[in-house]
């Protein structure tokens, strides 16, 4: 299985999000998240109130690469989504593409069917762009051109406190 | 896999902490951890067992300063180092930009260090990926015990390749060679991914 490496532009980052806020407002989840499935979080909506992103992306793509791992022992190539019901708050995973997934945090406002039901849509359209990426020049702007050996060290030096 | 995101103005990088079981790459995280002040580091996760083995990763997002007004991030991770825990190893490389192997130096545990390293070059391998083209460091730890190999003799079993990858000594408890170890690996993938300048030597 190869990589694909992922870059958002401006542009890109402007319609995934459009179609995650669309997203929050049909289904009624309280937070989306798109995380590449290595675990790293690419874009997020609703998440102001105090969710630890970088965690739960970690988490969550580990969580569904450990339930695909399972899918194959059964014959599966993946089980396309996860769901963790809370007693508050529960949780819904879906796929996106090959590298990336859609977490959507939702509570008794809504339900498991609405939240299926449009993160299905909001999965494709978020895999279109995400596509479309995919043809764009890697590096642009400000970091077209190499760094110099003093950019490379300040860019890569963690010095304890 | 590094990640460039313009909109959000920052690169994401993974590297993960591989090795035999005991080895130290837990320690090496948990010392970055203590010593990192709170606006360079996120929250560490640690996925282990009753007795503290990792069962699945330890996770720390860390952070440098910006580079052209990018912020560089380093989601470092280690995975479980015993033999039967080879399945999540896989998982944790899904899209690693650099490794740090960190090798018990004891002599005793070589046979683990050698296994440990083919094993990663595999499942590296799961991935399109191979050690020849992955940035990587070796950490030879435990340096301060009394029955460890000479360095000459370590190099020899790990770090004989066409390429040699930088490494380290470590006392990783004690927070030796950790920082460097970290500094050098994380370079690596930055100017991978970036590419640098080659000055003309004075």
């Amino acid at each position: 299985m190869r990589i694909h490496d992922i870059v958002i532009h401006e542009t890109d980052a402007a319609g995934i999000d459009a179609v995650l806020g669309r997203f929050l407002s049909d289904s009624g989840s309280s937070a989306a998240l798109l995380i590449e499935r290595g675990g790293q979080p690419l874009a997020e909506r609703g998440t102001a109130r105090t969710l630890d992103v970088g965690s739960i992306g970690a988490l969550a793509a580990a969580a569904f690469s450990a339930t695909a791992a399972l899918a194959q022992l059964v014959g599966e190539s993946e089980f396309s989504v996860l769901f963790h019901e809370g007693v508050k708050e529960s949780m819904h995973v879906s796929t996106v593409d090959e590298d990336t997934i859609l977490l959507a945090i939702f509570d008794e406002h809504t339900t498991i069917g609405m939240v299926r039901l449009f993160a299905r849509d909001a999965c494709s359209s978020v895999a279109a762009i995400l596509g479309e990426t995919r043809a764009r020049p890697r590096l642009v702007g400000a970091l077209a051109t190499p760094l110099t050996a003093d950019e490379a060290r300040r860019g890569s030096e963690h010095r304890p406190g | 896999m590094s990640i460039i995101n313009y909109a959000a103005r920052a690169i994401t990088f993974k590297v993960v902490y591989y090795g035999p079981g005991m080895a130290g790459k837990t320690a090496n995280l948990q010392y970055i951890h203590r010593c990192l002040p709170e606006d360079s580091k996120g929250k560490m996760i640690s996925l282990a067992t009753g007795d503290d083995r990792t069962l699945f990763f330890d996770f720390l997002p860390v952070s440098a300063t910006t580079v052209r007004g990018f912020t560089t991030r380093f989601q470092l991770y280690t995975v479980p180092g015993q033999t039967h825990y080879n399945m999540t190893r896989k998982l944790v490389l899904r899209g690693v930009d650099g490794v740090v192997f960190v090798a018990d130096s004891q002599w005793d545990r070589l046979r683990d260090d050698v296994a440990s390293f083919r094993n990663l070059d595999d499942n590296l391998g799961e991935y399109g990926m191979s050690l020849a083209t992955t940035p990587h460091v070796i950490q030879y730890n435990k340096r301060d015990l009394g029955d460890v190999a000479p360095l000459d003799y370590l190099e020899f079993l790990l770090n004989r390749g066409e390429r040699r990858a930088p490494t380290f000594e470590a006392v990783a408890v004690e927070g030796a060679g950790v920082f460097e170890t970290l500094n050098t690996v994380s370079r690596m993938v930055l100017v991978k991914e970036l590419g640098q300048i080659q000055e003309a030597r004075r």
